[in-house]
């Protein structure tokens, strides 16, 4: 984030007012709560109406790192990118696969967690806790993500020393997080859900239209990037690529369906027409979210050439940098924007805290430790786990600050994520489907695809086989050993 | 809703055509701003988009049958 002007009071003044409300919509989801209990704490007692339920989609799915992240390798790849807006439009299009039949089992047998549903089909502790480990697995590599986000934006917002700029970016922004948090639980993460993905979508649209005003029509900026001799960032893909497009639509597609906060937002809708209008409405959102990133980076590449490698993901802060300085509207257009993606990074940050601590005090505790705890205990302990963890978090985002590359090691999340696809889409759509079976397919899985991607071998190239990614490969294997496993103990018996 | 086979069928068809494998290397023609083939995968994802909505729209999940059950 550097080469961003830093803020002055004024703004200043603005983004400490705005994430002061957050606490005070905490206080207010804390006065609305009906009863002290799971439902309430976690599902708001499947109260959420249509504009809740688009915008918590919304704000969780499309993180600030998305946006940084996706103009950035527009700029590193040019208009191959395209292809988000594809894999985007793939998750909406995967809940169709699984979310009627769980949204009416959740409502008929209250479900809290997503692995609630398969201690309910499987009746196996074995699949419930190993599950619950992956998913909590990939759950704080993301928050910790986000945390790391967070203090790198303060970073590039503030004039004080980077170092300190990060850490207290990451202790203040979290501290924010964790109170409107643990006071509200869903509801106020919803809530400020509601208000920072109204900004974002309100300020990329403007954004876009500034765009334009500023550096002039797509046309220009695609003939200057063609002036630079660099088709690579024009041309048709190779098929590398290609295979590479195929197979982000697959691994995203499902595998951003399985994210635990994903599958609770299904369980929290208040009817099951007012979930089918909210996933309707966020089939739209790739068209005014990650094409609009995309466009930027294409914007980046023509007028702010030179960015090398990870410095590429400060593509969207230059293009924001230069409108700034141009007008008053550019200078508050930035301004709201950086609020709201700060606001996003914690978004997306506080769903994840919320659905770790549910599988902590639900799944693990209650179900192995205390199977007799009173829901208010197990509310109660929610928060604890919350804390606890977020500490350890806070800890490891300020000691892996200059280590990123460590972080990046260790995100596989939708490798491992797609291995869940037979647990929860195929068992929810085939009786047959057995317990062992499934079992062993997402130990095999998980374990093909951490060994492909970990293992050194020749035909892996940055992280990739021949474009596919490992846990497409240990989804196949995985499936195989479900189905052909099941079949195999169904005729036995 | 019941197996809709052609829902799956549709959303093929559409990835067929959004993923420009079928293009040829040399192709550079540009239209309003964009390369030809990457202003077909806009056009591919906007319907997708559409159909999608009118998917989610059209049927309602109350009379699904749970075989599970």
């Amino acid at each position: 984030m550097n080469n961003f002007q830093a803020l002055d009071q004024t703004a200043f003044t603005f983004i400490s007012i705005y994430l002061s409300t957050l606490i005070i919509i905490g206080f207010f989801g804390y006065r609305a709560r009906q009863e002290n209990t799971l439902k309430d704490f976690y599902l708001a007692g499947n109260g959420f109406g249509l504009a809740v339920i688009f915008l918590t989609f919304y704000a969780t799915q499309y993180s600030g790192n998305t946006l940084f992240g996706y103009s950035g390798m527009t700029y590193r790849i040019g208009y191959a990118w395209i292809m988000c807006i594809h894999f985007m439009t793939a998750i909406i299009a995967c809940y169709l696969i699984f979310a009627p039949k769980l949204y009416q089992r959740a409502r008929r047998f209250n479900y809290i967690t997503p692995t609630d549903y398969l201690q309910h089909r499987f009746c196996s502790n074995s699949i419930n806790i190993i599950v619950t480990v992956i998913m909590i697995f990939v759950l704080s590599n993301y928050l910790l993500a986000q945390l790391m986000a967070m203090g790198r934006a303060m970073q590039g917002l503030s004039s004080a020393d980077p170092s300190i700029a990060y850490q207290q970016g990451v202790i203040l922004l979290t501290l924010i997080m964790v109170i409107y948090g643990t006071l509200g639980g869903i509801r106020a993460v919803a809530w400020t859900d509601v208000i920072q993905g109204t900004i974002l979508i309100v300020g990329l649209i403007v954004l876009l239209f500034v765009l334009f005003k500023q550096f002039g029509p797509i046309s220009l900026a695609t003939a200057a990037i063609q002036e630079t001799q660099d088709f690579s960032k024009i041309d048709v893909p190779d098929a590398n690529r290609i295979r590479e497009w195929i197979s982000y639509i697959i691994i995203v597609g499902f595998g951003s369906t399985l994210y635990p906060q994903a599958i609770q937002r299904i369980y929290a809708a208040r009817s099951e027409k007012i979930l089918r209008q909210g996933l309707a409405f966020m089939a739209f959102a790739p068209l005014f979210t990650a094409l609009i990133a995309v466009i930027v980076g294409i914007y980046a590449l023509a007028y702010v050439p030179g960015l090398e490698g990870n410095s590429s993901d400060q593509a969207l802060t230059r293009i924001l940098s230069i409108i700034q300085q141009n007008s008053i509207l550019g200078y508050w257009l930035t301004i709201i924007l950086y609020a709201a993606i700060l606001a996003a990074m914690m978004s997306t940050a506080d769903s994840a805290l919320l659905s770790i601590s549910s599988m902590l005090s639900k799944d693990i505790y209650n179900r192995f430790f205390d199977v007799n705890a009173s829901e208010a205990k197990l509310t109660l302990l929610g928060k604890l786990f919350s804390w606890c963890l977020i500490i350890v978090l806070v800890w490891l985002a300020i000691y892996l600050s200059d280590k990123a590359s460590l972080l990046k090691l260790l995100d596989r999340k939708f490798d491992l994520l797609i291995q869940l696809v037979p647990a929860f889409m195929l068992s929810i759509h085939w009786r047959g489907s057995q317990a062992l079976p499934t079992l062993i397919g997402i130990i095999v899985g998980v374990f093909i695809s951490l060994w492909l991607a970990y293992g050194s071998f020749d035909f892996v190239h940055e992280g990739k086989i021949y474009g596919f990614h490992p846990g497409l490969i240990g989804l196949i294997i995985n499936l195989l050993i479900t189905v052909f496993g099941s079949i195999f103990i169904n005729r036995c018996k | 809703m019941k197996k809709h086979y052609w829902i799956i069928a549709i959303y093929i068809f559409f990835a067929a055509i959004g993923i420009p494998w079928y293009w040829p290397d040399n192709i550079n023609y540009i239209v309003i701003g964009f390369p030809l083939w990457v202003l077909v995968s806009i056009i591919v994802s906007i319907i997708a988009s559409f159909f999608t909505a009118f998917i989610l729209l059209r049927y309602t999940w109350d009379k699904e049958k749970d075989l599970n059950e």
